[in-house]
Order: C-alpha cells, then structure tokens, then sequence
C-alpha cells in the first residue's frame, strides 16, 4: 500500500496482528504512531477486525499516544533488546547519565595518553591502578539516600531493593567496563598486561557492594578505594624496579582479585535483604 | 471490621534519642491526621508503618500482612502508596515519565497497562494537561500533584502522605487537600501534618504524637471537645495559661485552667491540640 504524504502504509498482515493485539515491538510502535495520523489505515483496521477488539486496540493507541519519547540513553538501551520498563529504570541512573560516562571518558583518555607517553615496556601503570575505580565509583553513585533522589520511594515499592541495584549494577559496570575495554585497545603495545585492570575491577566493586550493605554506597566505595591505593603503594615500595610489573597485576595478584570477587559476591548475595530497607533517618 | 492497619508497642531509637516509644494504634478507611509538634516522631512513625525503617521492638500488620518478613514486606508495599516528607524527582523526567517509573517500581511491567494507569492517576490530580512537561519546570505544587499521583499509581489501600501540604501557598493547600479527600474516598490514608486546618478539613480522625508517644487518639470533634470550658479571652496575656496569643482583635486567647469569671470562648481544634501537648512543643506567643 502507497498513500499520504509519506507514502508508506501498515501492511495488512500488521494491521491483522495489531488488532489482535500480536504484534510485538517495535513493530507495534510503529503501527501506534502512524495509525494516529493515518485515517486510511484506521479505516483499513476497522476491516479487518471486530469491534471489540478494535475498542481494545484504540485503548492501547491511546496509552501510547501519552508515552513519552524515549530519551538518548532509553532509545539506546531499547535499542539493545532491553525491556521497556528495564530502560526506564536505567535511565533514572545517576552514573549513567551522559555527563558521567562523559567524566569517565576524559579520565580515561587523559590517562591512556599519559601511559602512551610513557610506553617504554613493562605495564601501563596508571592506567592499570586508575581503570578498576572508574567502575567501583560508577556503581556507588548509582543507588542510595545521598544521590538518587527517588531513592525513598523505591525502598518502599514492591521491587527488591537487592534486584534494583543489581539491574542498576549491571548497566553501570557493563558501561564503565565497556569504556575501560575501549581505553585498553588503545594500549596494542602492551598486549595482555593492558587488560590486567578488570579482575581488580570485578573485586573492589564486588566487595564495595557487599559492604554498602552495612556502610552505605559511598562510604562502602571510598573505602575500598583507599584500601586498593594502599595496595598499589605498598606493592610500589616493595617492587625491584621501574620495569617490575606491581604485585596486583601479576598473575599471583589475579588470583588473588579473582578470589576476593567470588567471595565479596557470595557475600553480598546473603546479605541481599539488607538492600530491602532505608539507610536514611529522620525524626 | 478488620483495621487496615494495627500496630502495638511500637518503639525505635536513634542512638541516643527516642523516637517513637511504645506507639500502638489501628487505622481503617477515611483519613486520619496525625498531628505533633517538629521532632515529636511523626516522620518516624510514618516511615516504620511504610515498611521504610524497622522499629526496634512492637509490631504491625498492613491488610493482615506482618512486614516483619522479607515476603510480608513485599505484600505490605504491594498494597502501600508513600509520598515522603521530602519526595525526591529526577529531574529531566516528564511529569508522565516519572509517574511511570514509580509505575515500574509497583511492578506494573505491562506497558500499555502501565500507561493507562498513569494517565489516570495524572487526570485524578489535574495534571493531565502538563503530563508531558518536565517536572523541572513544574511548580511547586504541581510536583506536589505528581508525588501525589507517584504515592496513588497502581490504586493503593493504604496511602501515607508526610506532610504533604508543607511549602504551599494557599490556593495550592486547598486544591491539594481537596485531592487528599478524593484519594481518602474507599482507601485508609494516614496524613502528618503540622498545621490542625489540615486535620479539620480532611480528618475524619486525628492522632496527636509528642515525644515519640500517642497522646490522643479520636475525631476532630473530641480533640476539640478536651478544650470545652478551657479557652478564656483577656486584655492581657494570663501567666496562669499554658498557652497565650495575641489575636487580631488585640485581645489574648488563652488556653489551660481559667481563673474564676474568665471570658470563656468557644474552643478550636488548635485550642484541643495545644492543650494535648500540654508542655510537649507547645509554643506560647505573646
């Protein structure tokens, strides 16, 4: 079918589909809003369907016309296969809105240029020490009373606390890892010893979570923060030379991340109910 | 009739203050309108009958459901709506957005169910026309609406609004309060407020909370009745009173154990409650 100003029709298999209510996204999207405007396919739609089911159908057009666009970050996630209501849940995540992931995003290309400057063998060391704290600052800044304002209303909806800090979790930490990813392709020189950051990663944001729990986000994070610089000057003093790769980034110090991110998981997954209550107090 | 909800002994402690202290009750339907001066608990006691905070010892039932338990928890919010004293907005979101997402939070997944139901809580507190408009943008009052329609979205039984009337002009409270009494229409809505026109105008009960403990617990008409034959009118502010102001008149209204021949005047809601607070917070004027 050809006709309007755009020259383009719900087919009539759709249009069969969408008034019995089949079509799935986004093709029923794309129905909802070209049936708004299109009298020529309401007319076709009153065809081929019954008058019931066209109420129905009618119901859900008008649902849909009170929708709101999608935002950049919701179309995207959309986009991606996310389920709607998911979307929207991620999109009211602090550490990723645009200006964080843009933050990130300088961090990381100041410090693999910083690295690329200094490329004389070994490890990229700051790199390596700075990649694990970009995620592990993500995830504390993406729940909480201090920085999500809905956050009182959502500890007394019916969602787990526990699932929405893991769904909020997800997307941050697959955010700051992806950017950290695209940071270490720029480190070719280094081979392997460029990706030496993520165990650390999964560790410190793992046990900062298992200790949000009981100090909060930020605290949790600033925490284990301090306690991996404490870590990487404690290796620095004790290492032979320049050249020496810090005990961390071995393969010793991998197991040992590797280890600490399956227990602080195992953790956190007992004293997942603890997610379930306020943090804040007020009299 | 079974209460919507029943609480006994409730009792929580910050560190060293006492907040609540053995508070026991039962709501059913209508709205009631707990009252108390600031830091008297009544933030507190809304918070633990919201499932946001555990008391340190008691217990309640929400609907017959014991939060107590992880699962009881999630029964009791299934049937909860919550504006907080201080309701929080993410601020880029649309009125319609974040009404939606709040949608999410009650686990309303199904999308064109979902919409259908924000627009109608929208339509319920008269922002259908701005349902699109970023909530930045948006007056005070207006956001107030949108709490309002986040704390109501999914049709809830028992309803807790904390001080939402705070920070209102005053076309903005009579508008607001009338959406208080429409949403208090088939449901149990538990109202803090500190200021006792909200209570005689929507309460069809009230408790006065001082001290983290229940003072008084009855209609309006009763809590205006503890102050029948207690109210005396004098030229100067009596010491005798427990509480005295200056009224437009340029007279004293004062409220506590007249002295013989006292001008006796007819007593007020504000008149009972001063005097249930009986030194808890009451403050006097001159």
């Amino acid at each position: 079918m050809t006709h309007g100003t755009t020259g383009w029709h719900v087919p009539e298999t759709d249009l069969r589909a969408y008034a019995r209510g089949d079509l799935e996204p986004p093709l029923l999207w794309s129905a909802d809003t070209h049936l708004t405007a299109c009298a020529h396919c309401r007319a076709a739609l009153a065809d081929v369907t019954d008058p019931v089911a066209l109420d129905a159908g009618w119901d859900r057009l008008d649902a849909e016309l009170d929708a709101p666009r999608p935002g950049l970050l919701e179309s995207l996630l959309l986009r991606l296969g996310i389920a709607d209501h998911t979307a929207r849940l991620l999109a009211a995540t602090p550490a990723l809105r645009r200006s964080w992931l843009g933050a990130v995003a300088a961090v990381l290309v100041l410090t693999v240029a910083v690295a690329a400057g200094h490329a004389t063998g070994g490890s990229p060391t700051l790199f390596l020490a700075l990649a694990p704290l970009l995620p592990l600052a993500g995830v504390a800044l993406s729940y909480g009373p201090a920085l999500d304002p809905t956050y009182e209303m959502a500890v007394v909806a019916p969602m787990h606390g526990f699932r929405l800090l893991m769904i909020r979790t997800v997307a941050v930490l697959g955010a700051g890892l992806g950017l950290n990813l695209l940071a270490t392709l720029a480190l070719p020189g280094y081979g392997l010893r460029a990706l030496t950051w993520l165990l650390p990663a999964l560790a410190l944001t793992a046990t900062a979570l298992a200790l949000t729990a009981r100090l909060g986000p930020v605290p949790a994070a600033s925490l284990v923060g301090g306690g991996w610089v404490a870590v990487l000057l404690a290796a620095d003093s004790v290492r032979a030379g320049e050249e020496t790769t810090l005990v961390p980034f071995t393969a010793a110090g991998q197991g040992v991340s590797a280890a600490v991110a399956v227990l602080a998981a195992g953790l956190l997954v007992l004293m997942r109910d603890r997610f379930d209550l306020s943090r804040g107090r007020t009299v | 009739m079974t209460p919507t909800v029943s609480a006994s002994g409730l009792s929580l402690h910050y560190g060293g203050t006492r907040a609540l202290d053995d508070v026991s009750l039962r709501l059913s339907g209508g709205v009631t309108g707990l009252l108390g001066p600031n830091g008297a608990g009544k933030t507190t006691l809304l918070r633990v009958l919201a499932t946001a905070v555990p008391a340190d010892r008691g217990a309640f039932t929400v609907l017959g459901h014991d939060p107590g338990t992880s699962r009881g928890r999630q029964e009791v919010r299934r049937h909860l709506g919550y504006l907080p004293q201080t309701p929080g907005f993410h601020p880029d979101f649309t009125a319609f957005e974040f009404v939606d997402y709040v949608a999410i939070l009650k686990e309303l997944t199904d999308r064109t169910a979902r919409h259908r139901e924000v627009r109608r809580v929208l339509d319920e507190v008269g922002l259908a026309d701005v349902r699109g408009k970023r909530i930045k943008k948006l007056s005070g009052g207006m956001r107030q609406r949108v709490a309002l329609a986040a704390a109501l979205v999914g049709d809830p039984e028992f309803v807790v609004l904390d001080e939402p009337t705070v920070g209102l002009d005053p076309e903005q409270r009579m508008r607001f309060r009338e959406l208080v009494a429409q949403a208090g229409e088939g449901r149990t809505v538990l109202l803090s407020t500190h200021q006792t026109e909200d209570v005689a105008m929507l309460c069809n009960r009230v408790v006065v909370l001082a001290d983290g403990t229940v003072r008084f617990d009855g209609t309006p008409g009763e809590l205006t009745a503890q102050a029948a034959g207690r109210v005396w009118s004098s030229e100067e502010r009596d010491p005798g009173a427990k509480a005295g102001w200056r009224t437009g008149a340029g007279t004293f209204r004062n409220v506590g154990d007249p002295p013989a021949g006292a001008e006796l005047l007819e007593p007020t809601l504000e008149d009972g409650y001063l005097l249930t607070l009986d030194g808890a917070g009451a403050e006097v004027t001159a």
